[in-house]
């Protein structure tokens, strides 16, 4: 036996208790894992977007088109040291609630600018550029899907009509991207330009946004300002963000989601903290003649406390473990669509919030039982 | 914070005084209580209910302190010293059985009697030697997993001995030992104190309504009013 073991004793004692309080820490804990999992995937974002590359779009809106021309006076920035331009096509497959997101580059600009992000190697890039109908599909995508490297698909687009009036766009798939780590986004297809350009029948030779990558060292927010600054008199001005901006503003054109997780897990947290505070506070009372007997025996203060709290990191530890486990097993088998990321980061995050609430939760129980004197405590019988 | 005697008594009380606060008055359990206790002495102390006795106990645990006097033990001056002191104090020096036992239930009756090794630096192998060593002195051998609840109250009570004996402290102290058992059982109980006292060397201290097992001891002091008014010595 070690004083761990008498912790863990403790806690077992009333076992439907600690089974409850165990499951209110996990259900907790489960709440966290896929509310910030969600954040961070959804942000894939906030913790995968680049904050140096940058994305140039119209200031009047980001459906709203900008000549292709501009593309040479943003690379004639000395601080620029690549630049790309992307158009979207925003269509589904099969079914409508299906949605497939593409985005066409030119592919050698898009190997320069976004191409170590993405996950993109030469051979992928040279089976790519093959012919202009080849796409490449992210991972995510590709799985979520269940498509093949050499199968064709077909995506109908919402916006962009093609020439002969379909707006059914086949494409060859000629490989699949993975990204540069687990948070990449790679829910998308990467198209080319030229391919979309030539068939649609609207927004000729114009593009959505321009993606540039500024030299190293170089601030990234006044390259920016710089930017804007050039077409800030232009019949289309413009509006440049870092990627990472870019996808965080667009989230919340819905709602504030970061916010919202963190507000639902503070109170679960708080509701949690106040449970257990309260449960153990009772428990440790019900207990105050044998503490009396321990320091009676001769255990301190120190010692006394390093139970409370070890039975609180036991309810914790185990109950927090089942949680964040759960929120792997969900993250790891649900569909990548809902583009669920439990980062090592999050999962150090959450081992940091259950010993800091195994201890908050211990701290007033254990410090009811170190104010009682022993010969006190020996007279609660 | 020593005592430097090296022929005094191993426990000297003097001019002790304690007394309790109720509301805005205090009433007086001691007013000048002196006592001297060789080492290696079997003491019983006994009195009625009010006289002083588990106070007594009390501060000789150290889990009291007198009002003032001196209370020293050993080479300790326990009145001088701090809880946290007095806590060190009778985790080496000090072995204590209750009348009601007061096991953890949820320890089984091994885990019962390592507790106070769970305080020194010794490993888990060497603790449990000990356990069992002990285990075997007091006659529960092979029953170190039964969980208390499933003891009798002699089988609970000698657990409660092995516990206090299990470091192998000088002084014992018994609070009404066999109070809560069978008179087989309290003899039991109390020819182990004797065993303890003569073959090795604890000195003990007991506190005991019950005259018979008073005459375990070497001596009885009777306590009354905070004072002590007759000593008798055992005739063996």
């Amino acid at each position: 036996m070690n004083f761990f073991g008498m912790a863990r004793k403790n806690a077992l004692r009333k076992p439907l208790r600690t089974a409850l309080l165990i499951i209110c820490v996990t259900v907790a804990f489960l709440i966290y894992g896929l509310t910030a999992s969600f954040v961070n995937g959804s942000q894939g974002g906030a913790s995968g977007a680049s904050e140096n590359i940058l994305g140039v779009m119209s200031a009047a809106g980001r459906t709203q088109p900008l000549p292709i021309s501009y593309i040479n006076r943003i690379k004639a920035e000395p601080d620029v040291l690549a630049v790309g331009y992307m158009t979207r096509l925003r269509g589904f497959a099969t079914v409508e609630k299906n949605i497939i997101p593409v985005s066409a580059f030119d592919p050698r600009q898009l190997m320069d600018v976004n191409g170590k992000e993405l996950g993109l190697t030469s051979q992928l890039m040279e089976r790519f550029s093959e012919n202009r109908g080849k796409v490449l599909v992210g991972r995510a995508l590709a799985e979520a899907q269940g498509w093949k490297i050499g199968q064709r698909i077909t995506v109908t687009s919402f916006d962009v009509q093609k020439q002969d009036g379909s707006r059914d766009w086949p494409f060859d798939i000629a490989g699949i991207f993975e990204g540069e780590n687990a948070s990449t986004d790679t829910y998308f297809v990467i198209a080319q330009y030229d391919y979309v350009n030539a068939m649609r029948s609207r927004h000729k030779d114009t593009v959505d946004a321009f993606v540039v990558r500024p030299q190293q060292h170089v601030a990234a927010g006044e390259l920016a300002a710089r930017i804007d600054q050039q077409f800030a008199n232009s019949a289309a001005p413009t509006r440049t963000q870092s990627e990472k901006q870019f996808l965080e503003a667009f989230l919340r054109q819905y709602a504030d989601i970061g916010l919202i997780v963190n507000l639902v897990v503070g109170a679960a947290f708080i509701t949690l903290l106040m449970i257990i505070v309260n449960t153990m506070v009772f428990a440790v009372r019900e207990r105050n003649f044998e503490i009396g007997v321990l320091k009676t025996l001769g255990f301190s203060d120190f010692r006394i406390m390093i139970l409370i709290l070890g039975e609180t990191l036991f309810i914790f530890a185990v109950g927090g473990g089942i949680g964040l486990a759960g929120a792997m097993a969900f993250a790891a088998f649900s569909s990548p669509a809902l583009g669920l990321v439990l980062s090592m980061e999050l999962f150090f995050n959450a081992m940091i919030m259950i010993i800091a609430l195994g201890i908050a939760t211990g701290a007033l129980p254990a410090r009811n039982a170190l104010k009682t004197p022993a010969v006190t405590a020996l007279r609660a019988r | 914070m020593t005592y430097d005697s090296t022929q005094s008594p191993y426990i000297v009380l003097n001019a002790i005084r304690k007394g309790y606060r109720i509301g805005s008055e205090t009433v007086p359990i001691f007013s000048n209580l002196d006592l001297e206790i060789p080492r290696g002495d079997f003491v019983a102390i006994m009195g009625p209910s009010g006289s002083g006795k588990s106070t007594l106990l009390s501060m000789l645990a150290g889990i009291d302190r007198p009002d003032s006097g001196s209370l020293c033990i050993g080479t300790c001056l326990l009145h001088q010293m701090g809880e946290a002191a007095r806590t060190a104090w009778r985790a080496g020096n000090m072995g204590i059985v209750f009348q009601f036992y007061n096991l953890l239930p949820m320890l089984n009756a091994a885990e019962n009697v390592e507790l106070p090794l769970l305080l020194r630096p010794l490993s888990s192998k060497e603790r449990r030697v000990r356990v069992e060593k002990v285990l075997d002195l007091v006659g529960l051998a092979g029953r170190g997993n039964q969980h208390p609840k499933l003891m009798s109250g002699g089988q609970q009570q000698r657990v409660g001995i092995a516990r206090a004996i299990v470091t192998d402290p000088p002084l014992l102290l018994c609070d009404e030992p066999t109070g809560d058992l069978d008179r087989k059982s309290a003899e039991d109980i109390l020819g182990m104190l004797r065993v303890l006292n003569k073959e090795m060397g604890k000195t003990i201290v007991m506190v005991t309504h019950d005259p018979q097992a008073a005459q375990y001891a070497s001596r009885t002091l009777h306590l009354d009013k905070g004072i002590f008014t007759e000593e008798r010595r055992a005739a063996r």
